[in-house]
Order: structure tokens, then C-alpha cells, then sequence
């Protein structure tokens, strides 16, 4: 077999090693060695796409539109939230900005391993990343768009003029749009090429061979700044809580928040596309591939470890460390929180225990809950301590939270039997193929899955 | 045994520290922005100077600034009867509360109000500049630009923006030293009417200086012997004198680190040009040679197994 | 009787005997009723004040009774002591008055006409009691003539009209309810002439007489607001100038009559006092010559008899709104509470953690514990392709 000419590393070192991340597995090209289970991503298709579970999920979404839209168009935020001066930010922007997008920090998360530091393995798991990712930023600037009080205004995003380069929340007022709708759906794009490959006009695949070509050489110049846009605007996050000062509690307040929201997005997103693998592979019974996921969570892993280094230092640098041992509310708050954070990226550095399922799922889960624990609990918990005021979300919020949370499972699934996005083994490629051609006699794919026309 | 391609090697290397270079020069450009002093109070800077062993209390600044400022007095908790705001709020610009001691007696008024912070936190973080420092240094708010995002109430060190939570077009209101009748009035509605001159408008310089003296004509008298906004957060517009200690009458203690320096490390050019270009240029340059893999990788594809790829 | 000719009112009270010591007397109540707003009263003295009535020729006065209870002019002359009584009778010159002229009948009627004759374009006409416009105004008849016309008349030729009391400015009690007689006051009738209106059932007398002295001194009358009442006593609501205002202020208020804080003197505003939305002068000008004779002086709330939309129409012990709150006497804390957690939605959130956490739960219980065991339960072997059903 012909070996590609570059496969390894300039100056003969493994990859990586500029950026302190060592190797859990000898980087190989992807036709040697090990045959894994995931190899291409297929579509979902022996399951309908209504389903009693999708239409609890479009229920959740259709009331949690409609409350927003209420919201939006004719109601005061005091009607439909429960948030007061003191805690003027509520569920929406901590929870599903700060939180969720973490979750959606897995196309940057998966796409740095995969493209940048070459773990060609990950391709077979990268539009799942690219899916969700979407799906979490949609909903979270969906999110955005219910809270602020004054959204007519957002037109001031297109007049230079009036930007504040300074302010952190421009940055991601800017970014995060941008990002979520030029970059993600460009990088979701193939997926959809793909299907109107297979479509049955003339026209469209006319238009496919056209354009394709064209655009795909666009491809690797215009994703490395769809790595760069997220690493501004989730460390951007960060930066909004350093700007409340004294009024987020010593435990968390630091200098150093934009880096450490940055690289626990990082985390939450090689955690999220592993909870999400794994979720999908139960639900619609496909088999996993612990070599994929091992390297994820390896992934996660050494990210932790270097986030722990930062976070732990920092806490130790800033002469913290009494309030971390105080037992009182915040530091065991920060214990549990640190604890969940570390304990998956422990538990993952036994080679062994990455490839084993069970360990895999829960440790993922338990890194996704730190993560977004870290990430909220500067924005609620632990802001404005003994204020005296208190803050819980009020019934209308949290419906519209789980609206935008049941939509993203509901529109994942959707996608999932539309697309061809979860990864699975070469065979079930050639299956679905020919399930498709029985189900339209009329849309006969060869071999190799195109379609034939007569 | 790798082969090293020395072409590939110079390429991919040279892709991404030209790029470097590039955002290395415009990082050093920006160094002088990210190491800059910390800011102070434009020369004419105006503000007022509150002292508690003067003020008795009578409220009549917050009525004066209720009538001045065009707002509806807030009767919510009193029934309609007396303007009774519990704390600032979108109603009143301006409150007197009251702290005492049950243990031993001592009472203190304090009067709260924006401060008009010299490096407001504010200013900082609001999205499209609706919140600006203006002429004389007064912190105003302009409707045209706010997005009602409250990220002004978040990072303000002393709470003091309001929005207007049950309206459907809410304002941001906050105490605005009476600007919109300065010239007519020479001074604020509350210093105007304050019968014991417990308030002051002036210069901030002037003021500053009008405290010390005060401070130093009654040694004992004033509570560390410390004017508060002199240097908190960077030094504020408004100045308190107080003979009790400030965090009774909730004023924070607060570092003399403006809030906002906490993220100007780096510069606005560093961090938004500098920084992008060169993480740009090194992805690009990992990228590119991935993409090379994922081509070959790609035609194989295609000539044994007929699959096209998934990018 | 008719007075032939008027002269000054120095010369009136001197023939009559009433003192100078009453004359100054009554300069030094008319200054601290009318403390601003009143040309006459705004001198340096008592003194300089009776100078100026006395070298004023007597007003010649016309004064009609309609629709009236006579509460107006009893005010007016039912001052508590008798030498002011003298006095008063001896400022203006009331050459046409039903109650205290002695005439009837048609020398009443010649006396009306003679009094028009004599002073015409200079009179002025006081007016009390309302004018009823149903029916022609067939429901108040002066000597025959219904009171439409003989205000028409009399008023047509006056200098200047004073409508004392509530029913002459505004309806007053006969206008109440369905007004079944269609009452209505004199300026709703009179467009082209000067009126001044002095509300009040009764109002006060000094009011009345500053407005008077004022025309007959300087010629002029005092500055009116957009209802006409002269603003030295109408400027104010009662609430601004009341002296239990402090008590309002702190929230001391006699709750029922005869309760402590009633008999403590305590805000009356729950008992129903329109004070707040009623414009008057009460406050300081007291009725009778006698201090804190006035309903709230007394412990009787005010029922706003000077007010068109306030007397007769909201319920004596409604309480009235506040229109301009001022701060109360309590002070906020350094830092309130804010925010309430709702049950409820406390409820939801645990159920759906709950509910998430069990799925995840049940979800790692369902994968293998053997490393590298790819399968997954329902999966068939070796593909994934074909069967099973899901979400």
C-alpha cells in the first residue's frame, strides 16, 4: 500500500509536544494497524423520525417558543423571570450561554485534536461534534435573544461605531452570532452536500458538481478561524465575571478566568461529544469504538490535568487556599466542584479504564457536570455573596430553558436520521444504502451509494 | 523510518511564523497599550462630596430629585401614602438610608447615588457604549445603544444601575448629576436643596480637597481619617466623609485597582489583532498539513472502496 | 335703604364708631391670611395695611341669594366678636343684601334697581347659591323673574363678580347627585365679565374680604388659577399646610373617631380626609376668630367642600389619593432583601435533576465493564445497520 509522503511530524517528534500534550497513542495513518469500529458516519434509518420520546421533546419546544415569544414581543422580563437587580443575570445567560456552550465547545474541542494536532482517528466522530455544537449555540443565542430587554437594538452589531473593543460582552455579542452562523453551518455543510449528492434532481446534483469543488477549497483556510473565533469568544466568557470584581466570591474571581473558561470549554467539549457518542449508540443500538473514545477521553484527560495546574495554582498563587479549606458553603462548593473536575481526569489516565464503557460514560458525565459547574457558579452561586437576596429562576424561565435544552435533543435526533452523522462501521454504510434503494425503487444507488438514474 | 520532507518541514514551519511574525510585530505595537497607566479623572471632573456628621436625614434630596428628574415617586410599600423606596431603584435615583447600632446607638445616614466612578466598571463592559463617561466626567446612559444585556448592574462594584424589569421598553436608570439641567441650575438637585450642606457639588479636585481639610480640622472625627472614593476602584466622582466605618453603611471595601484593569492586560490590539493573526497562522499551518493526510486518505477512499469522504 | 353715595371707609367707620383698634385688628388677620398673593395685604405693617383700607372708597356691593343656604354670608358676618361684625358691614357697602336689609317685598325690588342705577359699572356683584338652568330656571324665581336672568341682569352691569361659596363657583350642593335642577355655578353662565370664585362651604371670610379690599383699593383684582380662585388661598392643597402633617408623615393616624390617636390629634387621613386633593386655606385661616376652628382642628376630617370633582361626589370617609408623595418619616435599610424563590418552580428543577440524573444512572448502568467490549446492548453483532427501535 502506498504510504502517504507526510505523516509525521517535522523534526521527528510526535505531534503534539510543541503544545504539552504527549501522545496516549502512537499517531498512525488510518488504513495500518487497528480496524476500528467507526469509520463513517450513517445516518439513522430503522427507527421512524416521530417517535413518542421526539414529540415529548417538540412538546417541551413548542410551549417554550411560545413563552418566549410571549416574552419577546409583548411581555416586561419582571413577568416572565425571576431576576432582580442583584442578580440581573439569570438562568438564560448563565445556564445556557455560559453552561451550554461549553457543552457546544465540541467542534473546537474535536476539531483542534482532529485537524490541528492530527489525530486523523477523530474524523469519524467530527460532524457529531460539528451537530451539537450547532445545536447547543444555536439554542444558547436563541437564549440570548429571550433575555435582553432591549433586542431591537442589536442593530448597533453592524455599526462599527458604536462598538466597545474594550467590553468582553461585545466580544461575544460579535463572535458568538458569527461564529455559530457563518462558521458552524459552513463546517455543517458537507453533511448536507452529501445528502443533495444523493438527491434525486438533476439540477441540484448539477448544481453539487458546480460548486462543490469550489467551496471545498475554501475548506482548510477557512477553519482554522472557526478554531480561532471560539478560543476568543469562550475566553471572553470568562472575562464578563472579572468585570464584577469584589462581587464574585475570592474562590473563582481571578485574572485568570478568560483562560480558565477557555480550557474547560475544551474539556466540556471532548466531555459532551463522548456523552453524546455513547447516549446515541445506546439509544439507536449502535456498537461503540473504544479506541475513539479512549482518545477522547485521553484528550480530556491531559486538558484537565493542565486546567487543574492552572486552577488550583492560581488559587494557591492569589493566597486562597484558607478559603478552600474554610468548610464553609464556598469551599465545599469549590471542593465538590474541583473534585468533580478531577476525578474523571484520574480515573481516565488507566489506559485501561479508558476503554472500558461504563468508566467512559460516567467519568464523561461527571467531567461535563464539573465543567458546567465551574462555569455557573461564578455567575450565580458563588456572585454576590451575603448580599441578602436570593435568586432562583421562575417557573416561565425554566420552562423556556428546557424548551431550548429538549430542542436541541429533539432537532439532534432529527438530524441524526436525515444526515449521515453518527459515526458507524463500514458495513452499516452499504446497509443503509440498500435499505434506502429498497425503500425508493425508484432512487437506485450503485454500489457505492449514488444514485442511478436511468 | 519517517521521511522528512525538508520542502514540507520549510513550508508548514514557514506558513506559520511568518504569520507570527506578522502578529508578533503588531503585539509589540500594542505592548504600550497593554502595560497603560491607570486612568484618571478628566481635569473638570465634577462631583460631590458627602459628609454623615452633617446630614439629619430629612430627605428632602430625595424628593427634590424625584421632582428634578421628572419620576414618579415610589409608593409601592407604603400604599400610595409616602414616597418610600426600599433601595435605589427605577424610581429613585437617589435614597437616604439609615444604619444603626442597637448595642450601642450610634446611628449614621448615608446617602446613595451613582458615584461616577473616575475607571467605571460600567463603561467598561457595555457592549455598544451606552453607558459613557461625558463631559465633566458624568457617567450617562443613552438609550439609542442599550441592548438591556445588564451587564452594567453585574459589574458595577456598588449596584447601582437599575432596569426597568417590568416594562417592555426598560431603561437603565441611574442618578445622572442632574445633566440635563446643570447649566440651568449650576449644580444637582439634592446639593441644591440640602438645608445643612451635607452635600456638596464642585470639582473633584476642589472636593478632595475640602475633605482633607475637613479630615484634618477634626482629627478623631472621621472614621480612619479616610475619604472614601479618593482611590476605591480606581477613585470615584463622589466622595464620602463618614464617622462610621464605610462597609456599615454599605460602601465596599474595595482595592484601589480599577475594576476594569483586571482585563486590559494585553491591549484591545493585542487581544483582537495580534493574538488572531498568529493563532490563525499556526492553525493554518497544522492544518494545511493535516489536509494533505486527509487527501491522500480521501482518494484511497474513493479508489478502493468507491465511498466519497465526510469532511 | 340705599346709601346715596359710598365715600371712603375711614369716613364709613368713623361715622359708624368702629374703633381704629378693630380696624388694625382686622389688617393684622386679613396679613396673615392672605401671606402671599394679596397686593393689599403685602405691606410692611398692620398699619400701613389700615391706611390702605381706610383711604379706599367703600365698594358698592350687590349681593344676590339663589340656590343658597346662606352659610356664605353667615360667614361673613357671624364674626365672634360683634365689633368686627360692625366692621364689616362698614368695609363694603352692602347696598343690596335679602338677609340683613331691612326692605321687602317691592321696595326690595326698588332698592335692587336703584342700587344698579346709582352704581352702575362699578358695583360689584356677589353672587351666592347656584343658578338652576333646567326648565328654564323655573326652579330658583327672584321677584318673578327667574335667577338665569336677574344674575344676567344684575352681573351685566357690575364691575366685577365674586361668587362666594362652593354652590356660586361650581354647583355646590344643590348640583350633587343627579342635580336635579341643573345647577350649575356662575362662571358655567358668565363669559364676559371678571369673576372670582372663592369656593369653600362656607369659605373663609377673609378670603372673600382681601379679594373685595383688593378691588376697592387698587382696583384691581388678585391673581386666579385655571378655576378662577384667587392663589393666595386656593395655591395649596391642605395636605401641604396642615399642621398634622408630621404625623402623617410619620404614620400616626387616629384610626377611628374617639380612639387614641384620635384624641392625640393624630393624621386623620384613614378617616377619609380629602386634604390631600383639596385646594384651600383652612389651615391657616381658621374659621371664627378662634385658632384651630377648622374640621380638622377639631377632629374631623376634611371633606373637601371647596372642590368641584371632590365635595358631594367622593364618599365623606373614602380616602383620598396622594397626588404628590413626599418621603415618610421611616428610612430603608443599608441592604434590603430582594427576590422571592417560587415553590414551584424550585419543584420543577428538582424533578427534571432528578429525572436526568436517574436516566444518566440508569443510561452507565446499561454499558459494559469489560475494556474494550463495543458492544452495546440491542445491538446486533457487528453492524448497527439493521433493527431495534429507539428514539
Amino acid at each position: 500500500m502506498a504510504r502517504p509522503a507526510s505523516r509525521a511530524t517535522p523534526l521527528g517528534v510526535p505531534l503534539g509536544v510543541p503544545l504539552g500534550v504527549p501522545l496516549g497513542v502512537p499517531l498512525a495513518p488510518p488504513h495500518a494497524s487497528v480496524i476500528h469500529r467507526w469509520q463513517r458516519g450513517v445516518s439513522v434509518r430503522e427507527v421512524p423520525l416521530v417517535t413518542p420520546w421526539f414529540l415529548l421533546f417538540a412538546g417541551f419546544f413548542v410551549v417554550g417558543t411560545a413563552i418566549a415569544a410571549f416574552r419577546l414581543f409583548g411581555g416586561s422580563l419582571a413577568s416572565f423571570a425571576a431576576m432582580t437587580d442583584v442578580y440581573a443575570w439569570g438562568v438564560w445567560k448563565t445556564f445556557n450561554v455560559m453552561a451550554l456552550t461549553a457543552l457546544g465547545s465540541s467542534a473546537l474541542a474535536v476539531g483542534l485534536a482532529a485537524w490541528v494536532l492530527g489525530r486523523h482517528r477523530l474524523h469519524s466522530v467530527m460532524r457529531t461534534a460539528l451537530v451539537t455544537s450547532f445545536l447547543f449555540y444555536t439554542t444558547a443565542l436563541l437564549g440570548l435573544l429571550t433575555d435582553v430587554g432591549r433586542p431591537w437594538n442589536f442593530w448597533n452589531l453592524l455599526l462599527p461605531w458604536r462598538w466597545n473593543t474594550e467590553s468582553a460582552l461585545w466580544e461575544v455579542a460579535l463572535a458568538m452570532p458569527v461564529y455559530c452562523a457563518l462558521f458552524l453551518l459552513y463546517e455543517n455543510g458537507p453533511m448536507v452536500v452529501e445528502k443533495l449528492w444523493n438527491a434525486r434532481s438533476d439540477r441540484v446534483r448539477g448544481w453539487v458538481r458546480t460548486w462543490h469543488p469550489r467551496i471545498r477549497k475554501t475548506y482548510p483556510f477557512v477553519v482554522p478561524f472557526a478554531y480561532v473565533l471560539p478560543i476568543i469568544h469562550q475566553s471572553s466568557l470568562g472575562g464578563l465575571m472579572v468585570l464584577a470584581g469584589h462581587k464574585v466570591h475570592p474562590l473563582w474571581q481571578t485574572d485568570l478566568l478568560p483562560l480558565l473558561y477557555l480550557v474547560q470549554a475544551l474539556i466540556c467539549g471532548f466531555g459532551s461529544v463522548i456523552v453524546v457518542l455513547m447516549t446515541s449508540c445506546l439509544v439507536w443500538r449502535r456498537p461503540l469504538d473504544v479506541k475513539v473514545l479512549g482518545e477522547l477521553a485521553n484528550l480530556m484527560s491531559w486538558t484537565t490535568l493542565g486546567w487543574l495546574v492552572l486552577r488550583l495554582g492560581d488559587v494557591v498563587v492569589r493566597g486562597r487556599v484558607g478559603d478552600a479549606l474554610a468548610m464553609d458553603a464556598f469551599g465545599v462548593l469549590f471542593l465538590a466542584e474541583t473534585a468533580a473536575v478531577a476525578v474523571p481526569a484520574l480515573v481516565l489516565r488507566s489506559a485501561h479504564l479508558r476503554e472500558t464503557p461504563r468508566a467512559l460514560y460516567t467519568m464523561a458525565l461527571l467531567a461535563c457536570l464539573g465543567g458546567i459547574a465551574y462555569r455557573f457558579i461564578p455567575t450565580t452561586l458563588a456572585y454576590a455573596p451575603g448580599a441578602g437576596s436570593t435568586y432562583f429562576p421562575a417557573v416561565p424561565e425554566i420552562v423556556i430553558t428546557l424548551g431550548l435544552v429538549a430542542t436541541v435533543v429533539g432537532a439532534f435526533s432529527l438530524v441524526v436520521k436525515r444526515f449521515a452523522v453518527l459515526p458507524a462501521p463500514l458495513e452499516s454504510w452499504h446497509h443503509a444504502v440498500e435499505h434506502d434503494s429498497h425503500a425508493h425503487p425508484s432512487h437506485r444507488s450503485d454500489a457505492h451509494g449514488h444514485a442511478v438514474h436511468d | 523510518m519517517i521521511l522528512l520532507s525538508r520542502r514540507h518541514l520549510l513550508r508548514t514551519v514557514g506558513t506559520g511564523l511568518s504569520t507570527a511574525a506578522v502578529g508578533g510585530a503588531a503585539a509589540v505595537a500594542a505592548a504600550p497599550a497593554a502595560l497603560a497607566a491607570p486612568r484618571t479623572a478628566p481635569a473638570d471632573a465634577v462631583g460631590m462630596l458627602y459628609d454623615t456628621t452633617k446630614c439629619i436625614g430629612c430627605k428632602a434630596c430625595v424628593a427634590e430629585c424625584a421632582k428634578v428628574n421628572d419620576l414618579v415617586p415610589d409608593t409601592e410599600l407604603s400604599g400610595g401614602l409616602w414616597q418610600m423606596p426600599a433601595d435605589l431603584n427605577t424610581q429613585t435615583k437617589n435614597i437616604i438610608k439609615l444604619w444603626a447600632d442597637p448595642a450601642t446607638g450610634q446611628t449614621s445616614f448615608v446617602k446613595r447615588q451613582c458615584m461616577h466612578c473616575v475607571d467605571p466598571a460600567c463603561v467598561s463592559g457595555c457592549p455598544f457604549n451606552a453607558l459613557q463617561k461625558g463631559a465633566l466626567g458624568i457617567v450617562g446612559w443613552d438609550g439609542a445603544r442599550c441592548i438591556g444585556c445588564r451587564y452594567c448592574e453585574v459589574s458595577c462594584p456598588f449596584e447601582i444601575p437599575k432596569f426597568e424589569w417590568k416594562k417592555f421598553n426598560p431603561k437603565i436608570v441611574k442618578c445622572e448629576l442632574c445633566r440635563h439641567v446643570l447649566d440651568r441650575d449650576g449644580q444637582p438637585g439634592c446639593t441644591r436643596v440640602c438645608p445643612t450642606g451635607a452635600v456638596v457639588f464642585g470639582r473633584r479636585t476642589d472636593l478632595l480637597a475640602d475633605a482633607k481639610a475637613r479630615v484634618a480640622a477634626h482629627p478623631g472625627t472621621y472614621h480612619l481619617d479616610h475619604v472614601y472614593g479618593e482611590t476605591e476602584a480606581g477613585g470615584t466622582q463622589v466622595l464620602y466623609l463618614s464617622h462610621v466605618p464605610f462597609e456599615k453603611l454599605g460602601l465596599p471595601a474595595l482595592p484601589d485597582r480599577s475594576v476594569p484593569t483586571g482585563l486590559r492586560h494585553g491591549g484591545v490590539a493585542l487581544k483582537l489583532i495580534a493574538l488572531p493573526v498568529v493563532l490563525y497562522g499556526v492553525f493554518l499551518g497544522f492544518f494545511r498539513r493535516n489536509w494533505k493526510v486527509h487527501e491522500e486518505e480521501a482518494a484511497r477512499l474513493k479508489a478502493e472502496k468507491g465511498l466519497e469522504e465526510q469532511l | 335703604m340705599t346709601y346715596a353715595e359710598t365715600g371712603s371707609i375711614g369716613d364709613a367707620l368713623l361715622r359708624s364708631g368702629v374703633s381704629r383698634r378693630v380696624l388694625l385688628e382686622f389688617a393684622g388677620k386679613l396679613m396673615v391670611a392672605a401671606p402671599a398673593g394679596l397686593a393689599l395685604a403685602a405691606q410692611w405693617s398692620p398699619e400701613a395695611v389700615a391706611e390702605e383700607i381706610a383711604k379706599a372708597r367703600r365698594p358698592s356691593v350687590i349681593w344676590l341669594h339663589f340656590q343658597d343656604c346662606t352659610g356664605c354670608t353667615e360667614t361673613l358676618l357671624r364674626a365672634s366678636k360683634p365689633d368686627l361684625g360692625d366692621l364689616i358691614l362698614n368695609l363694603i357697602s352692602l347696598d343690596y343684601h335679602e338677609t340683613v336689609m331691612a326692605a321687602s317685598g317691592k321696595q326690595a325690588e326698588a332698592a335692587l334697581r336703584d342700587a344698579m342705577t346709582q352704581n352702575a359699572g362699578k358695583y360689584i356683584c356677589v353672587v351666592e347659591g347656584s343658578i338652576p338652568t333646567k326648565d328654564q330656571g323655573i326652579y330658583m324665581k327672584l321677584a318673578g323673574r327667574p335667577a338665569l336672568e336677574v344674575l344676567a341682569d344684575v352681573a351685566g352691569k357690575a364691575a366685577a363678580v365674586i361668587a362666594i361659596g362652593s354652590c356660586a363657583s361650581w354647583g355646590g350642593v344643590p348640583s350633587a347627585g343627579i342635580n336635579p335642577t341643573g345647577a350649575v355655578g356662575v362662571d358655567a353662565l358668565l363669559k364676559d365679565k371678571p369673576i372670582v370664585n372663592v369656593p369653600g362651604c362656607p369659605p373663609n371670610p377673609y378670603t372673600f374680604l382681601g379679594v373685595v379690599l383688593q378691588y376697592a383699593t387698587a382696583g384691581t383684582l388678585p391673581a386666579l388659577d385655571a378655576e378662577k380662585r384667587p392663589l393666595f388661598a386656593f395655591d395649596r392643597y391642605i395636605h401641604d399646610h396642615c399642621p398634622r402633617r408630621a404625623h402623617f408623615d410619620a404614620g400616626r393616624f387616629a384610626r377611628q373617631f374617639g380612639d387614641e390617636g384620635h384624641r392625640h390629634g393624630y393624621c386623620l387621613y384613614p378617616l377619609g380626609c380629602k386634604g390631600p386633593i383639596t385646594h384651600a386655606g383652612c389651615s391657616t385661616r381658621h374659621f371664627n376668630e378662634l385658632p384651630e376652628v377648622w374640621p380638622i382642628g377639631i377632629g374631623a376630617p376634611c371633606v373637601g367642600c371647596t372642590e368641584r370633582n371632590v365635595a358631594f361626589k367622593i364618599p365623606i370617609f373614602e380616602t383620598s389619593a396622594v397626588p404628590a408623595p413626599t418621603p415618610s418619616a421611616q428610612y430603608p435599610e443599608i441592604r434590603p432583601e430582594t427576590g422571592t424563590v417560587s415553590a414551584v418552580a424550585t419543584g420543577i428543577v428538582g424533578a427534571v435533576v432528578g429525572a436526568l440524573a436517574g436516566a444518566a444512572y440508569v443510561a452507565s448502568k446499561r454499558f459494559s465493564k469489560v475494556a474494550g467490549d463495543e458492544a452495546v446492548p440491542g445491538a446486533p453483532a457487528g453492524d448497527g445497520g439493521k433493527g431495534g427501535k429507539g428514539v
